[in-house]
């Protein structure tokens, strides 16, 4: 079979934090693409543009927060069932509670171990 | 109020004396009231007493009258045949004179000439029985025919009709007084009934009219009282008394007034006093989320990146990425942790500073350099003179202040806008502008921006910072005596650092 190679699962991180999206692409390696948001309005507009096969949500952001996207997200029609990440430096029982309640798949605090995130993303993408 | 004060004002204004006296002036109506009846009954007494001895008198003046007749027809009768019987007839009737004479001489009116009169004419019976009876029933014993001549018999008839002429004379006058004296009874007893009558209506209204004062001038104030120190409990500091009366009972209403304002200040002070801990305790807990958020931030990068470059076997250009962005990161955390600690300096109070001769022209054109390198989208312009501006200060401070004033302009602001720096001197002052072109400070948070970890907008349009640069610089320039203000341009801000000139420069 001389066909190109299967077209790698897309990847939406949701971060105001460069960093962070750096370092998120780094640890989930070069088995994804990857498109970045540095806002919910972003994140929204690149949903338009390619649903992703997993989004890496941060809580705290400009605007918006994290939650209610996801909330939006899970009450919407086609991109309703796409896993969700979210990764947070509010990591209190309170906070994972209403991330899963929000419609979260896995939640993640920060700082975060690489090696555990991109297991947490495979097997959500994989899935 | 003082101890010397209550005598001569608070006689008249004294509750007490005021009930004391009114009270006094009821009983003394009442007894004064009282005491007219009792004399008006007593003169009634001493009429209805009169009036019965005039009649008394009365009586026994007609009653002697008949015995004086009885008296001299017995005489007639012995003298005419002295036999025994006539005898004891005329014994008996020498006797029985005396009875309505005596009573006749004490009845009588001893002031009136009554008595007198009286007196004489028990005399006169006297003398009639034993100096002309007498006489005559012992002739007639001798003589009948003697006895009853006519010389004997017309000084017997004489000496009867001036008797009796007395007699009847002394009737008439005790009859008219006892007419007289019963009409004074019956006005008198008129009277006494009348002044009963006005102490009887006049008592109880005197007391009621002492009640209704006694209510007004105690009772009232005191319900008044009641009802608002009821009102003051259930939390209505708003109510007042009216202590416009001079005595206790106003005194008293404007210590209940002057206890209620204070309670109220007291109260709102601590109420004040609570909304201000809650405020600082607010700002406490936001201070924490903040700073945990900030320290975490950069700490998640630093802890990731390491994991990933000792986990992973990496080319060694993505190395050297991953442990540029490890050493970014952990500046910025010591930087946080710096500002941070200013603040804390700052909020302690232990903050000092050095004082050396610093030109700050040198000084903003080394930051600017610094900034403009930071930033090259931007481009800073400088529009100072040649010569040198010298203020006294603490140079690492100052640095820190125009490091932070610039940093703030470029990142507020857009590409390739630009950010202006000038100054200007007067004898006193030096003062430095910032200008950018950036987004400017929206009015609802102008008022705030000075305060530790106040961020505004800043979050929403993703510009990162502590929140603690403004409030540390501002802190910095008033440590030198100087301002730290901001004003809206057309376009973007304008800060203005003023500080005192250093002497002889």
């Amino acid at each position: 079979m001389a066909a190109a190679e299967p077209l790698r699962p897309l990847i939406l991180i949701c971060d105001d934090e460069p960093p962070l999206r750096e370092l998120q692409k780094a640890a989930l390696g070069s088995g994804y693409r990857y498109v970045e948001a540095a806002n919910t309005s972003e994140a929204e507009a690149q949903l338009a543009v390619e649903p992703p096969a997993l989004i890496v949500l941060d809580v705290m952001l400009p605007g918006k927060s994290g939650l209610e996207f996801l909330r939006e997200l899970r009450e919407s029609g086609h991109s309703r069932s796409i896993p969700v990440v979210v990764v947070s430096a509010w990591q209190s029982a309170t906070d994972q509670q209403a991330a899963t309640d929000a419609g979260a798949d896995a939640f993640l605090g920060k700082p975060f171990d690489p090696d555990a995130f991109a297991r947490v993303v495979s097997d959500l993408v994989s899935a | 109020m003082p101890s010397h004060a209550w005598s001569a004002i608070s006689f008249r204004r004294s509750v007490v004396t005021r009930v004391v006296a009114v009270t006094a002036l009821g009983a003394a109506a009442i007894a004064l009231t009282l005491s007219l009846f009792y004399l008006a009954t007593a003169r009634l007494r001493a009429a209805n007493l009169a009036d019965r001895r005039a009649t008394t008198a009365s009586v026994a003046a007609l009653t002697l009258h008949d015995r004086v007749g009885d008296l001299s027809a017995a005489l007639d009768a012995v003298t005419r045949n002295p036999t025994p019987r006539t005898l004891a007839r005329w014994h008996g009737a020498a006797r029985s004179w005396q009875g309505p004479a005596r009573d006749l001489v004490r009845a009588s009116v001893p002031a009136g000439g009554e008595r007198g009169v009286a007196t004489l004419l028990q005399a006169q019976i006297r003398s009639y029985i034993s100096d002309y009876g007498e006489l005559l029933i012992k002739i007639a014993r001798v003589s009948r025919a003697t006895a009853r001549s006519s010389d004997a018999t017309t000084e017997g008839a004489t000496r009867v009709r001036a008797i009796l002429t007395s007699t009847d004379a002394l009737a008439r006058r005790t009859a008219e007084d006892a007419v007289t004296r019963s009409a004074a009874a019956e006005r008198l007893s008129n009277e006494a009934t009348a002044s009963g009558i006005a102490a009887l209506v006049l008592t109880p209204i005197l007391l009621v009219l002492l009640g209704i004062w006694l209510a007004r001038t105690i009772a009232r104030p005191l319900q008044q009282g009641v009802a608002a120190s009821t009102a003051l409990a259930a939390g209505d500091f708003t109510v007042r008394l009216d202590d416009s009366r001079r005595d206790e009972f106003g005194r008293l209403a404007s210590a209940f007034n002057e206890m209620t304002t204070s309670l109220a200040a007291a109260r709102e002070e601590l109420f004040n006093r609570a909304e201000q801990l809650a405020e600082a305790e607010r700002r406490q807990s936001e201070l924490t989320s903040i700073v945990s958020h900030e320290v975490r931030t950069p700490l998640s990068s630093i802890i990731g990146f390491t994991r990933l470059l000792l986990q992973r076997d990496l080319p060694a250009d993505q190395r050297r990425q991953y442990l540029e962005i490890v050493d970014a990161q952990s500046t910025r955390l010591a930087e946080l942790v710096t500002d941070f600690l200013d603040v804390r300096l700052i909020q302690s109070g232990n903050f000092n500073l050095s004082h050396e001769m610093l030109d700050l022209h040198a000084l903003i054109a080394e930051q600017a350099e610094l900034a403009g390198a930071a930033a090259p989208d931007h481009e800073i312009v400088l529009a100072l003179d040649d010569e040198p501006l010298v203020v006294s200060g603490d140079q690492l401070r100052m640095t820190q202040v125009l490091a932070n004033l610039l940093n703030n302009a470029v990142k507020y602001s857009p590409a390739k806008s630009t950010v202006t720096v000038t100054s200007g001197v007067d004898p006193e002052t030096a003062t430095i502008c910032i200008d950018d072109e950036g987004i400017g400070i929206p009015p609802e948070h102008r008022p705030r921006i000075f305060e530790p970890f106040y961020r505004g907008a800043a979050p929403a349009v993703g510009i990162a910072g502590t929140g603690l640069g403004l409030a540390v610089s501002q802190q910095i320039v008033q440590a030198h005596g100087g301002t730290l203000t901001f004003e809206p341009r057309q376009r973007g801000t304008r800060f203005r650092i003023r500080l005192p000139r250093a002497n002889g420069a």
